[in-house]
């Protein structure tokens, strides 16, 4: 039998297409973890509020990536949330800020944003592991404000 | 005797030699033996070399004989240098088409691939604004960091300080 025939380029063509085919399966199954954060930017050295601290260093690190003028930023709140496929969770980061999140499968989350429960935006966005998204708006003597959803697996 | 004067014994063998060059050469011999000892060796040496041709003789023509040496000759040759094969499409397809479709068939796992860690159904990034909140969209595709800037009046609204009437 005569094994050149087969071409070697094919095979590893095939067998690099298996593997990233079931890359993609085992990316797009299971739950998600994310860590949602509300986030208060300003140039002020420290908080009026005692209760919030600084940002960790890998958040902080992102945010200076960002577009964004302000110096330092504050953790005002955080919550971890787990989702299953087409599982949605309601979380509350402050008395007048919350932010619904749905799993919509394939690393695909839809996230509602409400401001006194009122609905402010909506958005479906892909959010592979490790990628983060950032919802923001400006605040009051020139700070910020800012919903973090962090994905984390 | 010299160099040249081995030459001269040489050319007065072979008849080549002026007749007053040949006569020179002839007293030379008569007188000095070892010019007469190297002329009796070349004339030695020339009859055999004759009789040895004279012996050799091809069993087919001049012209068969070359024709084998050249052919031969041919056969030897690596087969680059010989003249190309003819086209065949089964040699091009295995050459350039097995290839290329190898290469396609990656380029289009990759898609896949980033097809399913993205979303299928083009859910990409999508956005629908409510309660006609502007929103400016940044991606940084290689931080892999999305930020949507809302122009949402958030004084007092989305979090606010109890302590100090300020955000957050």
């Amino acid at each position: 039998m005569n094994y050149r025939v087969i071409p070697v380029g094919l095979l590893a063509g095939l067998f690099v297409l298996s593997a990233l085919l079931v890359s993609a399966q085992t990316a797009s199954a299971g739950d998600v973890k994310l860590e949602v954060y509300l986030i208060w930017g300003t140039d002020d050295a420290k908080s009026p509020n005692p209760k919030h601290r600084p940002v960790d260093a890998d958040l902080q690190a992102e945010l200076k990536k960002l577009p964004l003028k302000w110096k330092n930023y504050f953790e005002v709140n955080r919550k971890s949330v787990k989702l299953a496929d087409s599982e949605s969770s309601r979380v509350t980061l402050s008395a007048k800020c919350d932010v619904e999140i749905k799993y919509a499968g394939k690393s695909t989350v839809e996230v509602s944003l409400f401001g006194k429960g009122e609905p402010v935006v909506k958005r479906t966005q892909a959010l592979p592991k490790g990628e983060t998204l950032f919802l923001g708006g400006n605040a009051p003597n020139a700070t910020s404000w800012l919903v973090v959803i962090k994905r984390v697996e | 005797m010299n160099y040249e004067e081995q030459l001269k014994l040489q050319s007065f063998l072979d008849g080549e030699l002026p007749e007053k060059d040949a006569r020179d050469v002839a007293a030379r011999v008569a007188r000095d033996n070892q010019a007469a000892a190297l002329l009796a060796e070349l004339r030695h040496t020339r009859e055999a070399i004759t009789g040895f041709e004279d012996t050799i003789r091809l069993p087919e023509s001049r012209e068969f004989y070359w024709s084998k040496i050249q052919r031969e000759i041919d056969r030897l040759q690596p087969v680059s240098a010989r003249e190309a094969p003819a086209f065949s499409l089964w040699a091009y397809l295995r050459r350039v088409a097995v290839p290329a479709t190898a290469l396609a068939l990656v380029a289009i796992a990759g898609l896949v691939a980033n097809r399913g860690l993205h979303g299928f159904g083009g859910a990409g990034v999508t956005e629908v604004s409510v309660s006609d909140a502007e929103a400016l969209t940044y991606r940084d595709y290689a931080a892999g960091t999305t930020l949507v800037w809302l122009s949402f009046p958030a004084d007092n609204e989305v979090a606010q300080n109890t302590t100090s009437g300020t955000l957050p």
